[in-house]
């Protein structure tokens, strides 16, 4: 790839010599890498490596100390208007997922919508097809009291593809979830990589579920190193 | 789903922060209606203490505090009557507390051949005579199960009922009339009265004579309507501003007190706000939703604090032993003031918690979780 004063022509995503200190404490250390579009990256690594903060630094939430992250050749960090560049361009998985309680399924999918000025009955129809996409078409008036945490987890992945984002970012998003609702997250993801052409962006501390990527990044101590090697493809899930 | 909807989503999902948020609203809004309902029901009572006809004027010590306070020398009551265009002066005495089980009545001493008793119409009995004489109102009457021939104290004096009226005028009605002299011996003021009572020959012009009297009987304020005496005392301007006090201190009080609930509900929910952030909300989004949050749990409290306020306006008078001259009035304009005063509330309450809303880190906050 050819590096520009606008990230690497063609990447997605480019982190360009990144640093995030608080205090004296380094959590990220001159991290460098690009993503392809439509591109699935596991980013690996322990807890503590600093997953997280390359992600919210990646979606604005947070800033850099040192380096630059464009996204579609948008430098991340000198943006005037950061939330109108998430609600346009990102989407956020979490590992708790961070449903408003006293909404319905349907009404939390709609958020990014309502905070981007999206007529109602558009909104409606975007959420109730999001939640059909991810299998809960008939959970759509439930509240997240009502669901289980492998559904409430899928209405936060509906969320996350509300504003049809480019990117999409999952922090340990099978975290709390047992085996088999883990795969079918991962295959939403996979799915949102497929069909709608998004990069997605998986951290995730466990490096069994590498298999699942197209590519694995590894973070140890706020460091790039090199990756655990991918597992055959015949061994992952499908 | 709209910002208005998820607030009502918002509200009803946490009932009782909702509730006691509203409750305290409620509570200061029904104060404030209450006593705005009282003050302006006491300033119209005490306007209209001396009841002035189209063409008569009251007399007052300028420096009074207020007109029932004021003191004027009978002397001058003869330099009037000299005076062209007057008709006819007379004095009238204002004794307030002296009915031990109607402390709100009032006793007017006044000249038994003065105009002023001219005018009450007797249903029993007669007018005043001589010194250790009283004619009643009839409501102070009933009130006292006295009749004609009957006995009352005032001030060590045992005064013989000589008549029942019934003029109309509500104070005046629950009051009572006796002699000038009683009413100074009562006092301990004798030659002093509290107002005198000037009437105007016909063709005389109440301005004309307003500016005559002023000249020539200095240290004299002249009123000739109840607005001017509420104007004319301290008391009338102190209790014109205690109105505008008791909203700024409501707004104050309150406006700390719908800020901290709502800084509290802010720091509880801070996740919320950090979702909503990391969502796409922005800042001003943040802050409106919490506003009008705010708002609306004030104006519902305001709804039910103007329902309290106009039942407490009542109670409070009850209490103040103040009903027979008293009678509290909630106009649209109080329950108009305090339902502003709810949305103020609302607003400058929820200012400061929208900001912090505005501002919460989501990736702080996230990460913490």
């Amino acid at each position: 790839m050819v590096k520009t004063n606008y990230g690497t022509v063609g990447a997605a995503v480019t982190v360009e010599h990144v640093s995030r200190a608080y205090g004296d404490a380094v959590v990220l250390d001159d991290v460098s890498f690009a993503v392809e579009p439509g591109e699935l990256v596991a980013l690996t690594g322990p807890s503590g490596s600093g997953k997280t903060t390359l992600l919210q630094i990646i979606g604005s939430l947070d800033r850099p100390t040192r380096g630059r992250v464009w996204v579609d050749g948008v430098s991340v960090g000198e943006l005037a208007r950061p939330a109108e560049f998430r609600r346009s361009a990102v989407g956020f998985v979490f590992q708790l997922h961070y449903l408003l309680s006293a909404l319905t399924a349907q009404e939390n999918v709609e958020l990014p919508l309502v905070a981007a000025h999206v007529p109602r009955r558009e909104r409606t129809e975007r959420a109730l097809a999001l939640l059909e996409g991810v299998g809960l078409s008939g959970r759509a008036r439930s509240r997240p009291s009502e669901l289980s945490g492998g559904e409430r987890q899928r209405v936060a992945i509906a969320r996350a593809l509300a504003g049809n984002p480019r990117l999409i970012l999952a922090d340990e998003p099978t975290g709390a979830l047992d085996s088999t609702a883990s795969q079918k997250v991962w295959e939403l993801l996979s799915d949102a990589c497929a069909t709608r052409g998004a990069t997605v962006i998986v951290a995730s501390h466990d490096l069994t579920l590498v298999e699942h990527a197209d590519r694995a990044l590894n973070l140890f101590d706020g460091r790039m190193v090199p990756p655990p090697q991918k597992q055959p493809a015949s061994e992952g899930i499908a | 789903m709209s910002t208005l909807s998820q607030t009502f989503a918002n509200l009803a999902g946490r009932p009782g922060r909702t509730f006691l948020t509203a409750l305290g609203t409620a509570l200061g809004i029904a104060t404030i209606v209450a006593l705005l309902a009282v003050v302006g029901a006491v300033r119209h009572s005490a306007g209209e203490l001396v009841n002035l006809g189209p063409s008569e004027l009251g007399l007052f010590q300028a420096d009074a505090a207020d007109p029932t306070t004021s003191i004027l020398s009978t002397g001058l009551i003869a330099r009037l009557d000299r005076t062209p265009g007057i008709a006819g002066a007379t004095p009238l005495s204002l004794l307030i507390g002296e009915l031990p089980k109607e402390p709100g009545s009032i006793v007017f001493g006044a000249g038994p051949g003065g105009f002023l008793t001219g005018g009450l119409v007797y249903s029993s009995g007669r007018a005043l005579r001589s010194g250790l004489e009283i004619v009643l109102g009839d409501t102070l009457a009933r009130q006292l199960h006295l009749a004609t021939g009957q006995s009352l104290t005032i001030g060590h004096r045992r005064l013989r009922v000589v008549g029942i009226y019934h003029n109309g005028i509500a104070y005046q009605d629950a009051g009572a009339f006796v002699p000038l002299a009683t009413a100074q011996a009562i006092t301990g003021r004798p030659g002093e009265t509290t107002t005198i009572v000037v009437k105007l020959s016909p063709a005389t012009h109440p301005a004309t004579m307003r500016r005559t009297i002023a000249k020539d009987f200095p240290g004299i304020t002249i009123i000739s309507d109840a607005q001017q005496a509420n104007r004319a005392g301290v008391s009338g301007q102190l209790i014109s501003q205690f109105g505008l006090v008791i909203v700024v201190l409501a707004l104050v009080i309150g406006g700390i007190g719908v800020a901290n609930t709502m800084l509290m509900a802010v720091i509880e929910r801070r996740s919320e706000f950090a979702l909503l952030s990391a969502v796409g909300f922005s800042g001003p989004q943040i802050a409106g939703r919490v506003l009008v949050e705010s708002t609306l749990t004030t104006i519902i409290g305001a709804a039910i604090g103007l329902l309290f306020g106009v039942i407490g306006a009542q109670l409070l008078v009850d209490v103040l032993g103040a009903r027979t001259f008293v009678s509290p009035q909630v106009t649209a304009w109080d329950l108009g003031r305090g339902l502003l005063v709810g949305v103020l509330l609302g607003v400058l309450g929820g200012l400061y918690p929208a900001w912090r809303a505005a501002h919460v880190s989501p990736a702080r906050v996230l990460a913490q979780q």
